[in-house]
């Protein structure tokens, strides 16, 4: 029996730590995946006016602000009773759009290649695992060739959604109402310009390199899997009556079934909380217990129904029923691309729907008291906030990110997270180059800076404890 | 670096900045292919990767692809290196130690002191974590230029705003003195990605550039966005989303914020905040993120 460490897991964004115990035949038998980094984020947003959570939690994550901005200003139009217009709806689509194709390329490329791929034998693309390379010297190379290609298109994805966003990362301008962009044909042509290039792209490069990727490493269908049932909370509404071009659903044992928010509980069995274990987010409150005996992660493990779900672009597209091949390490990607590809189509769509020189945005007025949810997808998957305002002012406000979903540790019921259990029983061939298990992690696209902010030591002094990592 | 090369973009530097803000640097950047790629290590703290992002964005002076390849040597970015685990902390204190007093270490996100600085960890070390804290006191006097890069790492930004309960500071804070030069602050959140590589560039080619007492680049943060706004003295605009008037009005940032957002825009000069109806939110100040953002 031994154990490795991965620490950091590079190519990702933030700070995540994944540890596993191997078996005398390198096979994991346990797992742990640590978030890095606690930022004590839902405090900071208790006692401002809703409209600044829109623009500090997009602060959460550099690599999908558009939707915690979208998330937050749902959250906040839902306790107004609001409903943004088809224009609003409209621009966000497009900003949010241009979001995930940036990152999914940026994923795909950047981020996972170089698990297969060995780069230019210059910082930063050497040193590296030269484990399990299986590509042709002239297939590595048009690889990073696409690699270099690729690091222009997701940067004009960037481009394309500033456009109506103002700036990436960090939109400037989703707010509760909708979007203050008006739009001038100028911008719609633009716009335009960059969705053609960006698609021609996805629909050939991609396209190309991810299936050259499922053809020679076609034994990572068959690692990686974890539980494989899907959660995702919909996205990108193509109407005002709530018509999502990716439905909200589980899939469970490969069945699908209807999502509803109520059925979601965190848990803190494993978690450094003392806090009530197994509560709802829109009354949960956190504790943190950094002594707690069997606690090892700064993670809660959000579950539905009691059962870990993994999100993601595999579970919006089995549910929308555009790719329902199987769930594993490769599966991942092609679902990926066939997103991307699929939303690129619909950018089309919508763009052509946008009024010139209309703004998306409604004056709402302040919110004195409710409540709301704001349910939307990350590239990465599913992603909730909950909000309470009490004297115009945000009283509560609680977060539920993908890679809270994915990168959850075991909860109370003994039941492991979707990205431990996708470690367990893979075999690592050679453990000082456990290539395998980066394969996977990078597989679920995993954010840490997503995950690591939902701890809120509410009124602990910081003077009294100290921090055990592991 | 020859010293009759160093003195001559020295002085075609300084004519520059005589001139215009957005002096074109290309023709002066070229002399850098001549040289060995100068060292950059970059570390991430308390934040949200979106200066890493915003870096992957930049056009100007280069895309990042030949920042990457033919100006500077990536020694260690969470985000992109290849290496992970003991590998990638290995060639983090391999290439600080290798190339003591020579390379730039750049700074994003707040530091985290809180709880012995354990609320950011960035790897492990022979099984002992190393936090964000302790890299930046161990390798920041080893370099010879340390850069702040966004809001968060000049001033402490999102991370550190409201009871800050992870105790976090910034850059300059926690090394006083600390350094071979003064920390450089390069605030915005994120970061402008041309300010983010220009300044690497200048650095590199001509030294210690002249900083303003927030410590930033005067050349970039000279001037207040209200000042260079296009909105400036045209009336009163009375809520967001006003497609022409002056958001002073309604709590805009503007006249307290200096960044280059009305010269440079972003995302390759595609808008920027006000030029999609939103009033500046000052996040490049070091008061950002105010309570309320407007107001």
């Amino acid at each position: 029996m031994s154990t490795i460490v991965l620490d950091p897991i590079t190519r990702l964004e933030g700070h995540l730590k994944v540890s596993v115990t191997l078996d005398s035949n390198n096979i994991v038998t346990e797992a742990q995946a640590t978030g890095n980094l606690y930022r004590g984020f839902e405090n900071m947003l208790v006692g401002r006016v809703p409209n600044d959570a829109a623009f500090l939690t997009q602060r959460i994550c550099g690599l999908c602000p558009v939707s915690h901005a979208i998330a937050s200003s749902k959250a906040t139009e839902e306790a107004a009773g609001f409903t943004p217009t088809l224009q609003a709806l409209l621009l966000r689509n497009l900003i949010q759009g241009a979001n995930f194709i940036s990152n999914s390329i940026l994923h795909f490329y950047q981020l996972a290649l170089l698990d297969y791929v060995q780069g230019p034998q210059m910082h930063p693309w050497t040193p590296g695992y030269s484990q399990d390379l299986r590509f042709s010297t002239a297939d590595s190379e048009s690889l990073m060739a696409s690699y270099v290609t690729a690091l222009a298109i997701r940067r004009q994805a960037q481009e394309m959604g500033a456009i109506f966003g103002g700036k990436l990362p960090h939109a400037s301008n989703i707010v509760p109402g909708g979007v203050t962009a008006s739009p001038s044909s100028t911008d719609i042509t633009n716009f335009k310009n960059y969705l053609n290039t960006i698609t021609t792209f996805v629909k050939n490069t991609y396209r190309a390199d991810v299936n050259k990727l499922a053809t020679t490493y076609s034994d990572y269908y068959k690692i990686g899997k974890g539980y494989g049932n899907l959660i995702s909370y919909g996205v990108f509404d193509t109407d005002t009556a709530g018509t999502k071009l990716f439905q909200a659903g589980i899939v469970t044992n490969g069945v699908k079934g209807s999502f509803a928010a109520n059925n979601i509980k965190e848990y803190v069995g494993h978690s450094w909380y003392s806090s009530p274990s197994g509560v709802n987010p829109a009354s949960e409150t956190t504790t943190p217990n950094f002594e707690k005996s069997g606690a090892y992660t700064w993670l809660k493990a959000p579950r539905y129904n009691n059962e870990a779900y993994e999100a993601g672009s595999i579970a919006r597209t089995w549910l929308s029923g555009d790719y329902t091949n199987g769930v594993s390490v490769m599966d991942r990607h092609l679902a990926r691309y066939t997103e991307i590809s699929k939303i690129a189509t619909n950018m089309q769509t919508w763009l052509s729907q946008v009024t010139p020189q209309t703004s998306g945005y409604t004056n709402i007025g302040t919110i004195t008291t409710g409540s709301g949810i704001g349910l939307t997808e990350a590239s990465r998957g599913a992603l909730g906030h909950w909000l309470s305002v009490s004297d115009s002012k945000i009283s509560n406000y609680q977060i539920i990110t993908p890679t809270c979903w994915n990168a959850s540790p075991t909860d109370d019921a003994g039941n492991v997270g979707p990205i431990e259990k996708a470690l367990i029983g893979t075999h690592v061939e050679d453990t000082t180059q456990p290539v395998e298990l980066l394969r996977i992690v990078h597989s679920f696209d995993p954010c840490t800076g997503c995950s690591v902010h939902v701890m809120s030591p509410d009124g602990i002094e910081m003077s009294k404890f100290v921090v055990q990592p592991l | 670096m020859k010293i009759s090369r160093r003195d001559f973009l020295k002085w075609t530097i300084a004519a520059g900045v005589a001139l215009n803000l957005e002096f074109d640097l290309a023709n002066v950047n070229t002399v850098l292919a001549a040289e060995t790629d100068p060292p950059i290590i970059w570390i991430q703290g308390a934040g949200c990767s979106g200066c890493t992002i915003s870096t992957l964005n930049v056009t100007n002076p280069y895309t990042i692809d030949e920042v990457l390849l033919n100006k500077v040597s990536m020694k260690y970015s969470n985000t992109i290196m290849a290496a992970s685990g003991s590998s990638a902390m290995q060639t983090l204190d391999e290439s600080a130690t290798q190339y003591k007093g020579q390379f730039i270490l750049v700074i994003e996100g707040a530091i985290p002191t809180g709880a012995n600085g354990n609320y950011c960890i960035l790897g492990e070390v022979n099984g002992t974590p190393l936090t964000m804290e302790q890299a930046v006191l161990k390798y920041a006097p080893m370099a010879k230029y340390v850069v702040a890069a966004g809001t968060c790492a000049s001033f402490g930004g999102v991370s550190a705003t409201g009871a800050n309960e992870t105790n976090c500071l910034s850059a300059a804070n926690i090394l006083n003195g600390k350094t071979t030069n003064p920390v450089v602050n390069l605030p915005g959140c994120p970061v402008q990605p041309t300010i983010l590589v220009q300044s690497l560039l200048d650095l590199i080619l001509t030294g210690n550039q002249t900083l303003d007492t927030n410590n930033r680049p005067s050349k970039y943060y000279g001037i207040s966005v209200h000042r260079a706004c296009p909105r400036r003295g045209t009336g009163a605009a009375n809520q967001v989303g006003a497609t022409a008037g002056c958001f002073r009005g309604i709590g805009c940032k503007g006249p307290t914020c200096q960044n280059a957002c009305p010269s440079m825009k972003w995302n390759n000069g595609q808008a920027w905040c006000i030029g999609v109806n939103y009033p500046c939110i000052g996040c490049a100040s070091p008061a950002f993120p105010t309570n309320p953002l407007l107001g």
